[in-house]
């Protein structure tokens, strides 16, 4: 299209206070290039987007192409939407007004930076068109236990088609086997028949909803929208075409035979809770070794779980199963006693109810205890040895049964289940960082995993009972729709919600060193018979780790590229030095800001009002990991003497968005250093720092502490030039 | 710690505690607010937590736990506590279970703390004193009850010989006995090796003097904070007692030795003394009474073994003070009957004495003593 350009300024918030707008506007013509300059004194206000809305209207000005001077992109967004225009938000409130001193001639200068970088920006920018293909938008559920059960309802009562994979021959999971369950409404204090039964049935009478039972998944190819799916059924293999997924695969119970030192494998009467809980469903709890029902039975919670030799989290269930149980006992015979022995008791969402009214019961006793040891006792009874309980130091308690409370095993830890044909693996990537649950570090984006359009649910996901199953169950179902949504529209799916744009890289200068395909954090990438790579585009979350990784920046997006973020930084002023030792001399930093954490905390600044230092111009990324080297040499070449990199915390618990980029960035900037050092310039010019959204009050400090270190290695060499 | 110890929990204990009073114990959940708050607990094992634990768990070793008789029941605890478990009124029961544990008979000790037996209880000395009136004639077969005539003697309905002497002796030493043997199995069961035992070590005469002394200046009842208003009321109380003692013995004296008759003038030391001792008692316990109602909200209500001794407590001022200003303005259809009403209750608070919360005279003690010879802070 053929671009016609408008800048408009917006007065309000303490802009105009800060800023000299007709010196503002003489840069924006003769430098910016363009002439097209409006005013307003609120340009969010009904009359100001109506100024602009009139300019843009084909009939008239025809204007299609404009730069919003005003407040943060992370504002205002829906104010500021005029669909089939390409807009620019030039920060001058929070990154100007804000955080400057007002009336000063650095502010000014850095207000008139800020909007001859968005002029070339919007040079640059293109209209995204979205990539759209012929998606399906049916709902892949695996398992269906009482997660998986819960998500096809979800999907199939708001008109999806969904097809339901579950590998046993009932359906149900380790819900149905239980004999009852932990109650899941108010007042929590009764125990209830398994509400699986229930979920089943309506599952099973859903049109909506395709069941397979004794089927496996073992292939799933493709990309969102685009899936093909091969399901085994006995011996037959069946190959679906289905939109997104829901892996509510589940557990196993943790190994018992490693619990030796509890008694497990000593004596037929230590069992399990599992063992435990079939006893009870099939009518009577007994002694395994002599069938004589317990008139004591101990609990031993936490076995195996919340322990480094075996399984270092907890599951979340084991202390309210131990409770239910001993209730089991209770009602069996009311002259039995129950011993829980905890290191804590659990409680999550509202069991402290069900808690309180268990302990009620006189012949439920309870105590703090570590276990010491388990050994055989008189009369074929077991003895328990523990220290540090609230009965006094070393105690043994007697008892007819033991139950060990073990914990769960999601089998996502040994098994992909997922068997993807990608190229970067059948599996989940990195699941060990979570003890092998199908997690994430996404806070923000729960059910989320390292594969687009693939969402975990239950106990697969995190260590849950069966009431926070099925909302987990359901929240995952509605993410698989928004997915499925989303790509047939030819739009990412998150974190990147709106955008259309999608990489497309200009092939004929493809070396095939297949940087990209090993660095996308998500596998959007495979690799043809040849050898070169090729994008998956439902796959991909428009993060740029590939346009940062590309050496030979083959890699584009309509709104971001290589020479997009060149050009903006290029188009800084860079002023000569008069006094290089004037504590105000105007040296000149680049600002590289991830849009995920660093880009928000200074919003955050700015919002306190702190102050930042002016020798810094800001230019936000989508990730760090779209960082490409060249714009260390495109800023050094400029003059500009320091660059500045501040993106998400990387490591095991990083917070990138993206899972990998800030890491990749650091990775880079290493090999970076040798470079400059063999330049002649000092590695120190460039930095990066891992930033929180909450950790903005720190910033103001660490961008002064880097300015002040390029004030000390001195100017840029090449500012002359 | 030595050894191992097994726990044997008992349930049917669990069951009683509850049925005795200690109905909340299992809303315990370990927190230790309730030993964090009592300005009785010493530092080192403190309670009521563990009490209420080993109460939960139905060790009846807990009746051999001295520290259930270093409880004031302030209730400072009870008011506290965030589960409404009420720490305070289950060591009550507690030391209700203990009191009946260590007195004989128990048939005797489980009917004074069960109320379905109340009526009997009041029965059995009125049954006494019914058979003593048959024999002095003021009941005759056919005759009725009478009046007997004339200035009010108390003697002429009661001779004192047979009455005071022949019951109210018997009655006494006896309270005295089954005390002394409880209390004696008491010291030597809480001596005996157990997870939570501490040795004495001491001279056991001059702590008990200082024990004593304790008491008597009721320096533990000053560290309560919610019920602090017991340290005057129960002082004044126990000084009651304690003049009304005096005032008995000297009474026997002067009957028996010294040969002084009864009626004495009115403002001679000994009736002095007696009427000190009766306003004593009576402002004590009507307070007490009255603190108890106040505080029911926080403190709770209390169970019926307290009340069933605030009330015997009561009733023998309020009998002992009207006998006596009945006798004084001579109305007789008045005197004679709440002089007998006087006699039941005195005689149910001897003789119950060892199963009611009475005998915390004996237990308390014992257990101060204990906390005070094995350095407890004490």
């Amino acid at each position: 299209m053929e671009k016609k350009f408008g800048v408009y300024l917006c007065k309000g918030c303490g802009i105009a206070d800060a800023i000299d707008f007709e010196s503002l506007t003489k840069v924006i013509k003769k430098e910016g290039k363009i002439q097209h300059i409006k005013e307003a004194d609120v340009l969010c206000s009904p009359e100001g987007l109506a100024m602009i809305k009139e300019d843009l209207n084909p009939e008239g000005e025809g204007i299609n192409s404009i730069v919003i001077a005003a407040c943060s992109s992370r504002v205002k967004y829906e104010e500021f939407d005029f669909p089939g225009a390409l807009i620019e938000r030039c920060n001058i409130r929070e990154q100007v007004a804000w955080t400057h001193e007002p009336n000063n001639e650095h502010t000014q200068a850095l207000a008139e930076d800020y909007l001859r970088m968005s002029c070339a920006r919007i040079k640059k920018t293109e209209m995204p068109e979205a990539w759209q293909t012929e998606c399906d938008k049916t709902i892949l559920v695996i398992g269906g236990g009482i997660a998986g059960l819960s998500a096809a309802l979800q999907a199939a009562d708001n008109g999806y088609q969904v097809v339901l994979v579950e590998k046993e021959a009932e359906l149900g999971g380790y819900a149905a086997k239980l004999y009852r369950q932990t109650p899941s409404s108010y007042p929590y204090t009764t125990l209830q028949e398994p509400v699986v039964f229930k979920k089943i049935q309506e599952v099973q009478n859903h049109p909506k909803i395709k069941v397979m039972t004794s089927a496996v998944l073992e292939k799933l190819d493709g990309q969102p929208g685009l899936f093909d799916a091969d399901i085994k059924v006995g011996g037959d293999l069946e190959t679906l075409r289905v939109g997104t997924v829901v892996l509510a695969a589940g557990w196993k119970p943790y190994d018992a035979t490693k619990l030796s030192h509890l008694g497990y494998g000593l004596s037929k009467d230590v069992v399990t809770n599992i063992e435990m809980e079939e006893m009870a469903k099939a009518g009577k709890i007994v002694r395994p070794s002599d069938g004589k029902a317990p008139e004591a039975v101990a609990f031993i919670q936490c076995a195996g779980s919340r322990d480094p030799e075996h399984l270092p989290y907890c599951s979340d269930f084991c202390c309210m199963a131990s409770l239910k149980q001993a209730l089991y006992v209770r009602e069996q015979n009311p002259e039995a006693v129950a011993y829980i022995l905890y290191k804590d008791i659990r409680t999550p969402g509202q069991m402290e109810l069900f808690y309180k009214e268990v302990q009620s019961d006189p012949g439920v006793m309870l105590t703090k205890a570590e276990i010491a040891g388990v050994e055989l006792g008189e009369g074929g009874k077991v003895l328990i040895r523990a220290t540090d309980t609230l009965l006094g130091e070393n105690v043994t308690f007697e008892a007819d049964l033991v139950v060990l409370a073990t914990g769960i095993v999601p089998v996502t830890a040994d098994e992909a289940i997922i068997n993807l044909g990608y190229r970067q693996g059948p599996g989940l990537p990195d699941l060990e960082l979570f003890s092998g649950f199908a997690d994430s570090n996404f806070i923000c984006f729960p059910y989320e995993t390292r594969r687009t359009g693939i969402y975990a649910a239950g106990c697969v996901h995190q260590p849950m009972n069966i009431a926070m199953a099925m909302e987990d169950g359901v929240g995952a179902a509605c993410k698989a729709i928004q997915a499925a949504e989303h790509t047939a529209a030819g739009m990412a799916v998150h974190p990147r919600a709106w955008d259309i744009t999608f990489p497309d890289p200009f092939m004929q200068r493809c070396t095939q060193c297949k940087r990209c395909t090993e660095e996308c954090p998500f596998g959007a990438i495979e690799e043809d018979e040849k050898g070169t790579p090729f994008y998956k585009i439902n796959r991909c979350r428009r993060c740029g780790t590939c346009m940062g990784a590309c050496p030979e920046r083959i890699v584009s997006f309509k709104d971001y590229n290589v020479d997009l973020i060149g050009s903006t930084l290029k188009a800084v002023d860079v002023p000569e030095l008069e006094d290089e030792d004037d504590p105000q001399a105007p040296f000149r930093v680049i600002g590289l800001i991830c849009e995920n954490d660093a880009y928000p905390a200074l919003d955050a600044a700015a919002l306190h009002k702190l102050r930042i230092n002016p020798c810094v111009r800001f230019i936000p990324l989508r990730c760090l990991g779209s960082f490409n080297m060249v714009w260390i040499s495109d800023a050094l070449s400029r003059g500009i003497d320091g660059v500045i990199l501040l993106g998400c915390k990387s490591g095991d618990d990083y917070q990138c968005h993206f899972a990998k980029g800030s890491e990749l960035c650091e990775y880079r900037l290493s090999k970076l250093s040798e470079t400059l050092d063999k330049l002649g310039l000092e590695s120190d010019r460039v930095i990066q720092y891992q930033i929180a959204h909450s950790d903005f009050d720190r910033l103001p400090q660490l961008i002064d502490d880097f300015v002040a270190r390029v004030r000390e290695i001195g100017p840029n060499p090449f500012k002359e030039f | 710690m030595a050894g191992d110890t097994i726990i044997k929990p008992d349930l049917q204990f669990v069951k009683r505690v509850m049925a005795a009073g200690g109905d909340t114990v299992k809303k315990c959940y370990q927190c230790d607010t309730c030993s964090v708050v009592c300005n009785l607990s010493p530092d080192q094992k403190p309670f009521p937590r563990k009490e209420m634990l080993m109460a939960q768990w139905g060790m009846k070793e807990v009746l051999k736990d001295p520290d259930i008789w270093l409880c004031h029941q302030c209730s400072d605890c009870t008011l506290q506590c965030p589960r409404g478990a009420k720490p305070g009124e289950v060591l009550g029961a507690i030391r209700k279970m203990c009191i009946e544990e260590y007195a004989t008979p128990p048939v005797l000790a489980r009917a004074v703390g069960d109320p379905k037996f109340l009526p009997l209880l009041i029965a059995f000395p009125m049954l006494i004193l019914l058979i003593m009136l048959k024999f002095t004639g003021i009941i005759g077969v056919g005759s009725g009850l009478s009046i007997p005539d004339g200035p009010i003697v108390y003697s002429k309905m009661f001779p004192t010989l047979w009455l005071v002497d022949l019951i109210f002796v018997p009655a006494f030493f006896f309270a005295v006995a089954v005390l002394a043997k409880g209390v004696m199995t008491y010291w030597r069961d809480i001596n005996a090796p157990h997870p939570w035992r501490v040795k004495v070590e001491g001279n056991l005469a001059a702590n008990l003097i200082a024990t004593l002394k304790d008491i008597i200046l009721h320096n533990r009842f000053r560290l309560c904070e919610l019920t602090y208003n017991r340290s005057t009321n129960h002082l004044f109380l126990v000084f009651g007692f304690i003049f009304l003692f005096v005032v008995t013995s000297w009474g026997f004296l002067n009957e028996w030795v010294l040969h002084h008759e009864s009626p004495y003038f009115l403002l001679s030391p000994i009736k002095l003394l007696a009427m000190a001792g009766t306003a004593a008692l009576l402002y004590g316990i009507w307070n007490i009474l009255k603190e108890r109602q106040t505080n029911a909200e926080k403190a709770d209500y209390g169970s019926y073994y307290d009340w069933f001794l605030i009330y015997l407590i009561l009733a023998v001022g309020v009998t002992g003070l009207g006998a006596w200003l009945f006798r004084l303005v001579g109305i007789r259809i008045l005197a004679y009957p709440t002089y007998f009403l006087h006699l039941t209750a005195v005689f149910m608070l001897f003789f119950y004495a060892p199963y009611t919360k009475m005998a915390h005279i004996v237990y308390r003690t014992v257990a101060m003593l204990h906390a005070r010879m094995s350095g407890r802070g004490f």
